[in-house]
């Protein structure tokens, strides 16, 4: 059998998942033996456009450009993985999505700041393109993603954890900040995967490996108001990665 | 059975000796409010205990359920079962009524048609040391019939003044005894009077109460009662119910294959009737699709189905869920709602 040609991408990102590739240093000898990297800028020279098996993309579409490369990319991939956070929901960089574009580039980059840029709304992938596969994180699990790149290799159903962070950190026997403290917490939204990395070190859930299937937005609305905070504040912190109003639930 | 009296003065001593025939567990502080059962590491360990805890996060069933365990490693050639580590006698002391309970529903549930052997082995090198307990304001075992215990136990501790009465439950729990014989004392009748006072103030002290003989029916009854909806909206599905629930024992199974193709493990997790993908079966059928379904399996199993096929409810009334629900989903409240009350 020949080996599955592979595409690694960058949209607007910080290149956070695709050094999380990079960081496999015990497992990405063997890695790049088993499939053939056509494309990996991040990583080397030489790279080839052509037919893939996989396309891994990460970040967001918030330029025109994006949205080509997208479609030119998904246009030859017979699999295309959102990888990141970003790439699955929008992640950070939809937080201002409420202010236009032209405003916020002449916030930034002075008057004439919107002819410089084709800034687009900021967008996950599978708001233009059809997403096979997310890999959610900010960025993404090493350990998740090894799972989900050797489950593919072997042709296994993909098996991603699909419940909430609370059972992680429950199992690691964390004194709830939510429940105990009365803290901000957005755990029982939030997809699992981290092991609960944050509240484990007394720091409250913020969300960032994205909202869990079917997530109960409103119950989490309702126990924050219960704890006091304000619906202003609760939009603000919910909307850093778990939740803008315009998420579609994982297909 | 027999009994003794152990000065409280000589607990910390009683608790030393243990560690000569096993690792020693106590109840500890975690966090601000919250504790665990921890392995006693070092003898100074021993002013970390808090005898007057209320429960712990996770229930015992961490100690041989564990969260998540290889059942298998396989390779091209069939497969092994994992080096076992070398096998320690674990000795757990202070458990309340309740969590003994909660030890031996587990015990009924994986010794049935399929015994689950991952579960025994370890289960089987484990002692336990009862510690009577007050409740709080989430207890309601006097309710569920598990505030008192009969069996299960090595060796029970109830309070009385400055004094422990002991009970001893198995010969296990007599040798552990003989450890430390001298630092025991024969019982007096004013001991089994302040036993019996200890009891009675316990009882009164109880704030939350649920009848439960006629809930199973009602809860049958009221299959397709709208409140099964309502609790379904205010259930976030974060799973935590199930993970504290001492009584809880599903899991999931999942293959973790080599990066070489060819080998691999076969681990299993704890899992949650809560989840979206419990009840999911091939082709994406999932026989619990809302939450609301899924939230009535959960407390149908507790409170009916079980019971239905073990002739007790499989809640022990200890509370965990009620004071971890981040949503304050009460069971008393609700079940006391579907009963008409
Ligand atoms: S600390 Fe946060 S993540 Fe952990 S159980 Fe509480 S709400 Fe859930
Ligand atoms: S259902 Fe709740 S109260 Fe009953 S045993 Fe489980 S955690 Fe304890
Ligand atoms: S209540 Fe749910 S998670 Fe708990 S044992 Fe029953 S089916 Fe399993
Ligand atoms: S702890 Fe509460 S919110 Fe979480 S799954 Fe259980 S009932 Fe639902």
């Amino acid at each position: 059998m020949p080996k599955p040609r592979i595409g690694i991408y960058g949209l607007t990102s910080c290149a956070g998942d695709q050094l999380t590739i990079l960081n496999c240093e015990d497992e990405i000898l063997e890695i790049a033996s088993r499939v053939d990297i056509k494309s990996f800028c991040l990583a080397q020279t030489g790279n080839e456009e052509t037919k893939l098996d996989i396309a891994l993309v990460e970040g967001t579409v918030s330029t025109q450009k994006d949205l080509e490369r997208l479609r030119e990319i998904r246009g030859r991939a017979s699999i295309l993985v959102a990888m990141g956070t970003c790439a699955c929901w929008g992640g950070m960089y939809t937080m201002r999505n409420d202010i236009s574009r032209t405003e916020l580039l002449k916030g930034v980059y002075g008057e004439n700041g919107d002819k410089y840029f084709d800034s687009l709304p900021a967008q996950p992938l599978k708001n233009f393109v059809k997403v096979d596969l997310p890999i959610t994180g900010c960025p993404i699990e090493k350990k998740w993603f090894l799972r989900i790149f050797k489950a593919f290799l072997h042709g296994d159903i993909i098996e991603v954890p699909n419940f909430s962070l609370c059972s992680e950190c429950k199992l690691k026997e964390n004194e709830c900040l939510l429940v105990n403290r009365g803290i901000f917490c957005l755990g029982p939204i939030t997809l699992a995967g981290c092991k609960a990395r944050c509240p484990s070190h007394n720091i409250p859930c913020i969300g960032c490996h994205g909202p869990v299937d079917e997530a109960n937005y409103a119950a989490e609305v309702n126990i924050l108001l219960d704890k006091e905070y304000t619906l202003e504040e609760i939009k603000r912190k919910m909307g850093f990665f778990v939740f803008n109003p315009d998420i579609k639930q994982r297909q | 059975m027999k009994f003794l009296k152990l000065p409280a003065n000589n607990l910390p001593e009683f608790i030393l000796n243990l560690r000569k025939i096993g690792e020693v567990h106590i109840p500890i502080k975690k966090g601000e409010k919250s504790f665990v059962f921890r392995k006693m590491n070092k003898p100074q360990d021993i002013s970390l205990m808090q005898l007057d805890y209320s429960r712990t996060i996770l229930p015992l069933k961490k100690y041989f359920y564990h969260p998540t365990e290889t059942m298998f490693e396989f390779s091209r050639d069939g497969f092994v079962q994992p080096e076992k580590p070398p096998e320690v006698h674990d000795i757990i002391f202070g458990v309340h009524a309740c969590d003994i309970h909660g030890v031996l529903t587990l015990d009924l549930v994986f010794s049935g048609k399929y015994r689950d052997e991952y579960y025994f082995q370890r289960r089987k090198n484990i002692s336990l040391i009862g510690l009577s307990c007050m409740p709080d304001e989430f207890c309601f075992c006097n309710s569920m019939a598990t505030d008192y215990v009969d069996t299960g136990f090595d060796l029970f501790f109830s309070e009385i003044p400055e004094a422990y009465l002991v009970r001893v439950g198995t010969s296990k729990g007599d040798d552990m005894l003989n450890l430390s014989r001298e630092l025991f004392e024969e019982i007096t009748h004013k001991d089994i009077n302040a036993h019996k006072d200890y009891s009675i103030t316990r009882k009164k002290a109880f704030k939350r109460s649920l009848d439960i003989r006629n809930l199973p029916e009602i809860m049958d009854l009221e299959y397709e009662s709208n409140l099964w909806d309502e609790l379904g909206k205010r259930c976030t599905s974060c799973g935590t119910c199930s993970m504290v629930c001492p009584t809880c024992y599903c899991y999931r199974i999942f293959d973790d294959i080599s990066l070489d193709m060819e080998s691999g493990r076969r681990r299993r997790q704890w899992d949650c009737c809560l989840f979206r993908d419990h009840a999911m079966v091939a082709g994406r059928h999932n026989f619990r699709q809302s939450r609301a379904d899924r939230f009535k399996h959960r407390w149908l199993h507790k409170q009916q189905s079980f019971a239905g096929v073990f002739g007790r409810p499989s809640c022990v009334g200890c509370g965990r869920c009620i004071e971890d629900c981040p949503a304050k989903i009460d069971i008393i409240t609700e079940s006391n709602k579907i009963q008409g009350e």
